[in-house]
């Protein structure tokens, strides 16, 4: 199947989707089944399965050596330019499978974008950290590459504070501002899902809280998966959250439900502090 | 609280929470007791003692809702702990209105004491240990987080409304017979008014405990054995 019949095709119905209370029920983006992930001998991922939903925030939590950052270098197949890296089981993107050997990467990291803990301009301009990635896919008339510039600057609320400048480096804006950057670059190139590892740790509060305000507006357009070791965070800013541990998922759930009453002692334990 | 945080001083404070909810029972349980002694021993100054013993609920519970507010603003509570909190709050709200009424009980016999014994007054302590035996069950199922003793108390409480409405019928009856009665006989009755919405207190604490411990509420619909809020009176027919 193509890529753009994938895109097409009937969404997955799954019983514990339709839940959410007052909205449409989310539809299946990614389904994720039995997967396994190996830094050469080591099993960093045993047997995940879960879905991310489309139009929705999921929130991977978990002590460090978890495995939720792992998970997320799987969903981009980040983890290939490692040649001892490799994982077994399967990523359905709308019903393809990601993981399979044929499939273009280009591609599938235009449709997937990955905004990192540190953030990381381009040594160029502002303008340029944006349109590089747009020109690698697209050849778009100057003034529709301005337009999209413009547009992913908006998206991720920096507009306003650098549209006068928009030929300075990028490498001249604050941390928060960086970031920000960052997810306008991974934003121009309209993907579908937007990978986020702890895009907020290395920020001021009030970065922070407008990096989590940028979430609440991107939410709408896509599926997003953020990793983060603030579990207020996963809680403001999540509509499920999933508990790792040790390369296993212990509970996936609403967020709402995790944070109030979760299933597995373990997941309590963890979000209210007792882990030994 | 059954294993300990990382932050240990998240664990003491939880824990002082804990004992000052156990303590406002305590306090609340025996405020009650030595009103009904003072009731029955026609004893004004054991009466004025409980009135002033308020104070000290009062008190406890202003203590409760500081530490309450510092644990939410400081450590962020969720889930168990987070309902550990809210309950603590509830209960402390509870535990202040049984003081209220204690005291309220206390300041009525005071007034009653002023006047001939009348015959009914005897039921009073009847109520009074049922109530007391709410408040320290449920106290018990606290400190022991057992949501089903909780619940047990839940279902007594039924009983209390009853003896209520018993009463109520009771001096009703003796208010007839002797109209020269009716002002200690009202005395008698917000008494076991009071004595009765203590028992209701006693369900909510039921109920808040039952929810600390499942995460659900309790959600039969509450017994009821108190009639006497529909009761027609004819005052030329006495009530069955």
């Amino acid at each position: 199947m193509s890529l753009a019949t994938a895109r097409q095709a009937m969404p997955m119905s799954s019983p514990d989707l339709q839940r959410t209370e007052g909205r449409p029920s989310p539809r299946q983006k990614v389904l994720i089944r039995n997967l396994d992930f190996y830094y050469g001998t080591f099993k960093a991922l045993k047997n995940i399965t879960m879905p991310l939903h489309d139009k929705r925030v999921t929130a991977f939590i978990g002590p460090s050596g978890c495995g939720k950052s792992t998970l997320l270098r799987v969903l981009n197949r980040i983890y290939e330019l490692y040649p001892s890296q490799r994982a077994t089981g399967e990523v359905m993107v709308d019903n393809e499978n990601i993981l399979s050997p044929g499939l273009d990467l280009n591609l599938l990291r235009a449709r997937i974008g990955m905004v990192f803990q540190k953030p990381t301009p381009f040594p160029m301009s502002i303008y340029d950290n944006i349109a590089f990635g747009v020109r690698l896919y697209e050849s778009l008339p100057r003034h529709e590459l301005d337009e999209r510039v413009e547009s992913a600057l908006r998206r991720a609320a920096l507009w306003e504070e650098v549209k006068d400048k928009l030929h300075q480096s990028g490498l001249s804006l604050s941390g928060g501002q960086q970031q920000r950057l960052c997810i306008a670059r991974a934003v121009a190139v309209q993907p579908e899902i937007l990978l986020l590892d702890e895009p907020a740790s290395a920020l001021d509060p009030i970065s922070t809280q407008r990096i989590e305000e940028l979430i609440a507006e991107l939410r709408p357009d896509y599926c997003i998966a953020i990793v983060t070791h603030n579990m207020q965070q996963a809680a403001r800013t999540s509509d499920y959250t999933a508990f790792m541990y040790l390369g296993e998922l212990i509970e996936f759930d609403e967020t709402e439900r995790i944070f109030t009453r979760p299933k597995q002692k373990h997941t309590e334990d963890y979000i209210t502090g007792r882990f030994g | 609280m059954a294993s300990e945080h990382i932050a240990r001083g998240y664990d003491e404070e939880l824990r002082k929470l804990n004992n000052t909810v156990a303590e406002m029972g305590g306090l609340a349980e025996s405020q009650l007791g030595t009103a009904i002694q003072a009731v029955m021993t026609r004893d004004t100054e054991l009466a004025a003692h409980v009135v002033e013993g308020d104070v000290k609920v009062d008190q406890l519970e202003r203590e409760l809702d500081n530490l309450a507010i510092r644990l939410l603003a400081l450590r962020q509570p969720v889930a168990r702990d987070l309902r550990e909190i809210f309950s603590a709050l509830k209960i402390g709200s509870d535990l202040e209105r049984i003081g209220d009424y204690a005291a309220n009980v206390a300041k009525r016999s005071i007034a009653l004491s002023q006047s001939p014994a009348v015959r009914p007054v005897y039921a009073l302590p009847r109520m009074a240990n049922l109530a007391q035996l709410l408040i320290k069950d449920v106290l018990d199922s606290y400190v022991q987080r057992d949501a089903d003793k909780a619940y047990s108390v839940w279902k007594r409480d039924a009983e209390l409304d009853e003896m209520y409405s018993s009463l109520f019928r009771e001096l009703l009856t003796y208010m007839m017979e002797d109209p020269r009665s009716i002002g200690s006989c009202t005395h008698l009755l917000f008494m076991a008014k009071n004595i009765e919405r203590i028992g209701d207190h006693a369900t909510n604490i039921a109920e808040n405990l039952y929810y600390l411990v499942n995460g659900m509420p309790l959600e039969e619909a509450r017994p009821k054995g108190d009639t006497s809020s529909v009761e027609v009176m004819m005052p030329d027919r006495a009530p069955q």
